[in-house]
């Protein structure tokens, strides 16, 4: 481990060592627990990341305690090529006064993860910033943390009358708030977004989210792991090959199972399917944020195009059903191979034209240069991943630097990562299509050549006790971290997913604050978030 | 009786105008799928549309004040107003013509139903309605002086503001013949027409996104037949600009009398000059992208640089 020299020798006052969850990952074991912002700063200065923080009740376990997680990724420029290891800190918290100081100042990556934590365990995070809550909203009753063991995952609890949640205000002559949603004109989820407005000119965002927290990673619980995999696929519509990649391939490292070549093939493909309809839809969404309604109407029929073909690969439009722990479901036949190259001919073809048109026409190029600034150092503090993190600037694809599936495996299997430096919805959208290119290329790599050999093995009921399995899978709006734990019985005991949406909607106000309030659906599009992947 | 059958024409025509008012709008959006290689919904939609708001009941706002209710009723009897000032089938030429008002009163009473419906989206309380009036008034500030000088750069030479006198004498003055300044009024007028009926670049009728609102920001608040009341009016308001536009610069087969041949004539030639009209919004509608807000009136301004210059060439 070269990149990270030094830096055991320099924790190691603090901290105890151990190799995990994966082989080439490290776990350092803080003794104390107010060491955390010293060994967040040490790994910071050695360029990792923090790409999660999760939380686990163990209060019933030998431990008797709540844990910490910090799982940090390697990042920094001086680490390339990054090496595919995560760097996990572990703090051990007193269930009975579970306080430990914020690193939200040092590192504004962790403002959401620790007040999420704050809202679901009862963790304090002292000195942190803005303690408001985040998950939990107006009426859930004081002192109750639903990711706690001791909390009945079936309770109704009784709705206290809330206070109005304190918005940030800000005062003086000619402001103007103007409150938006939660609820909606179109058919999408529900967010809430506080402007406070000058005229036209946007002087303060606040975007509140969480209003469908379904509870899924405490539902999941105790479930096996085909059950659990059903719900992980479900987390959202957009992403469920992603999700359900990413909780097979915790669980397969947990049951230290090998996946056939051509199950990793086919899984790949399912993935870069998805990606691309996602892509290309949201090329369409742009448009129609600009209004420009030929581009909305040619993303959508792109878009309907490839999820046509994904039907018939997986039987559902969303691509569900395909993957199982263990492997695939379905083969990929000669016919449907053909279908598949014939659609990514006929799709290429009208990305360029389409492409081409919004180039040529000077009156979106006005819409989409220079709005929805978003600086390279803004994305890199807020730890941004995916298209947005890319438009900025940011080199970093987890297909490229934790490789899954069949990243890696074949010379045209390595992906090249585009990035762009403008940062603004024009950059997002030449990501986006650059991108929506590459996948191309790769599911027509796949399909020619798409190893032969068994489509699954055998994955053990329950997984061995204990063991916890780590993946980050790049879904089509950027990094997944999956984190997953099984208890003795071999079920799940923990399951956390920092969705690419979680990480990005932080960057979504600081990038609408540059804009004018007409322009905000365009920018908000330009990033295209997901609200289930956050409420999950 | 002569005065009696004239008011009769009259109404018959204006009645005609409003009526078409909504297959104009499906015109347009017919046009906008089928370049978009969509299917689309009917020409008829937009009656659908109405029948469907006339049978709804409403939903008010407990911020409206007894006003708001109005609203709807006054901004479409200020539109449909308009319509009897327009000649649309019959441009009798000299004294049969009733005085029924000019271009400037039809000018000024589309300004006052935009300015009723700014104060019913202000008085509903809603931050869109705010956002959308100030908008809206911000394109009006841009739009109506522009207007005024277009038409009024037509009417200084036909020597009346009558627009019924000024389609009918147009094939006959000299003065009336096609020159420079006609070419740049019609320029203005196309580019204020976009603005006026409330099209792409300047707005969006087909968006869903309350932020970037302009005319539908204001309508936000109102529901059920007060709704299709305005609905209605905008359709009036789209057609009564269209055929302003018409009878300023092709006021070709306009009939004198009432032989049903010249009927047919004209009715034909209302036909062939809207759809030619609704064509062009159609096609600019979907070949550009909605201005940014701050770069409308550059584009307003272009407008208002041509009537001007319109103006005041056929003045010197």
């Amino acid at each position: 481990m070269p990149p990270l020299h030094g830096l055991e020798e320099r924790l190691a006052s603090w901290a105890e060592f151990e190799r995990g969850p994966r082989p080439q990952d490290l776990t350092v074991r803080l003794k104390r627990v107010e060491d955390v912002p010293a060994a967040v700063a040490e790994l910071c200065a050695a360029g990792m990341a923090l790409a999660s923080l999760v939380a686990t009740d163990e209060e019933a376990t030998a431990d008797r305690d709540l844990k910490l997680r910090y799982v940090f990724e390697p990042a920094s420029h001086s680490l390339r090529p990054l090496p595919d290891m995560f760097v996990t800190l572990l703090a051990s918290l007193d269930p009975a006064r579970p306080e430990l100081p914020s690193i939200a100042v040092e590192v504004p990556a962790a403002n959401w993860h620790e007040r999420e934590a704050q809202d679901l365990f009862g963790i304090v995070f002292s000195g942190h910033p803005d303690p408001r809550p985040l998950v939990v909203h107006d009426g859930w009753p004081k002192g109750l943390y639903p990711l706690r063991k001791r909390f009945a995952a079936g309770q109704r609890p009784p709705v206290e009358p809330g206070e109005e949640f304190p918005h940030l205000l800000v005062e003086g002559e000619g402001v103007l708030e103007v409150p938006v949603g939660p609820i909606h004109a179109g058919i999408i989820e529900p967010g809430h977004f506080r402007f406070s407005t000058v005229g036209e000119s946007v002087l303060n965002l606040e975007a509140r989210l969480f209003y469908t927290h379904r509870g899924l990673e405490k539902r999941i619980e105790g479930m096996t792991t085909i059950d659990a995999f059903h719900v992980a696929e479900r987390v959202c519509g957009v992403c469920s090959v992603a999700h359900g990649l990413g909780f097979c391939e915790a669980a397969e490292q947990i049951a230290e199972i090998e996946m056939p070549v051509r199950a990793r093939g086919l899984r790949t493909l399912a993935l870069e399917l998805e990606r691309l309809y996602n892509h290309l839809g949201d090329i369409g969404n742009i448009a129609a944020g600009a209004s420009y309604h030929y581009g909305t109407s040619a993303g959508l029929r792109m878009k309907e195009a490839i999820q046509q073909v994904g039907e018939r690969l997986t039987g559902n439009r969303f691509l569900r059903g395909l993957l199982v722990p263990g492997g695939v479901r379905f083969d990929l036949s000669a016919e449907l191979a053909r279908s598949i190259e014939a659609a990514m001919a006929a799709t290429a073809e009208a990305l360029a034209s389409l492409m081409e048109r919004i180039e040529n026409n000077p009156t979106v190029i006005d819409r989409l240069d220079t709005t929805g600034l978003l600086s390279l150092p803004d994305a890199i503090a807020l730890g941004m991943t995916g298209v947005g993190a890319r438009a900025s600037g940011v080199d970093r694809d987890a297909r490229r630097d934790h490789p899954h599936a069949a990243y890696g495996t074949a010379s045209d299997l390595n992906v090249t990562v585009v990035t762009e430096s403008d940062g603004d919805v024009h950059a997002r959208l030449n990501v986006r299509a650059a991108e929506a290119r590459e996948s191309m290329r790769l599911v027509r790599a796949l399909l020619a050549s798409l190893p032969s050999g068994p489509l699954r093995v055998p994955m053990p009921e329950a997984l061995p006790p204990w063991r916890i399995g780590l993946a980050a899978i790049e879904s089509p709006r950027g990094a997944a971290i999956h984190w997953l734990r099984s208890d003795s019985a071999g079920r799940v005991d923990r399951y956390h997913l920092r969705s690419a949406s979680y990480a990005n909607w932080p960057a979504v106000p600081l990038a609408a604050q540059s804009s004018i309030i007409p322009d905000f659906p365009l920018v908000n599009k330009s990033f295209e978030l997901c609200y289930s992947c956050t409420d999950r | 009786m002569d005065n009696t059958a004239a008011i009769g024409k009259i109404v018959a025509q204006a009645g005609l105008l409003v009526l078409l008012g909504p297959l104009v709008t499906g015109f347009i959006q017919k046009l906008k799928a089928r370049l978009q290689c969509r299917q689309g919904a009917s020409l008829w939609q937009p009656y659908r549309d109405l029948a469907k708001l006339l049978r709804k009941g409403t939903v008010q706002s407990d911020s409206a004040s007894p006003f708001f209710r109005a609203i709807p009723v006054l901004v479409l009897a200020a539109t449909v107003t308009t319509t009897v000032m327009l000649p649309v089938l019959w441009a009798p030429a000299g004294a049969a013509r009733l005085p029924m008002g000019d271009a400037i009163l039809l000018l000024a009473l589309l300004a006052l139903a935009r300015f009723l419906c700014a104060i019913g989206a202000l008085d509903a309380g809603g931050a869109f309605g705010g956002m959308g009036a100030s908008r809206e008034m911000t394109v009006g500030l841009l739009v109506e002086p522009a207007m005024m000088m277009a038409v009024f750069s037509v009417a200084v030479a036909g020597g009346t503001t009558d627009l019924v006198h000024l389609a009918a004498r147009r094939g006959m003055l000299p003065a009336l013949a096609w020159q420079a300044p006609d070419l740049l009024a019609l320029f203005a007028m196309l580019v204020l027409a976009l603005a006026e009926t409330g099209r792409i670049p300047v707005d969006n009728p087909d968006t869903h996104l309350e932020l970037t609102m302009l005319h539908e920001g204001m309508l936000l608040e109102h529901s059920g037949p007060g709704l299709a009341c305005i609905v209605l009016a905008t359709h009036t308001k789209q057609i009564v600009i269209l055929t302003l536009v018409a009878a300023l610069f092709f006021p070709l087969g306009l009939a004198e009398g009432s032989e049903p041949l010249e009927i047919a004539l004209a009715g034909g030639a209302l036909f062939a000059k809207l759809f030619a009209l609704a064509t062009f919004l159609g096609l600019v509608e979907s070949s550009y992208a909605k201005l940014r807000f701050f770069r409308v009136p550059q584009f307003l301004g272009l407008g208002l640089v041509c009537a001007f210059l319109a103006l005041a060439l056929r003045i010197l």
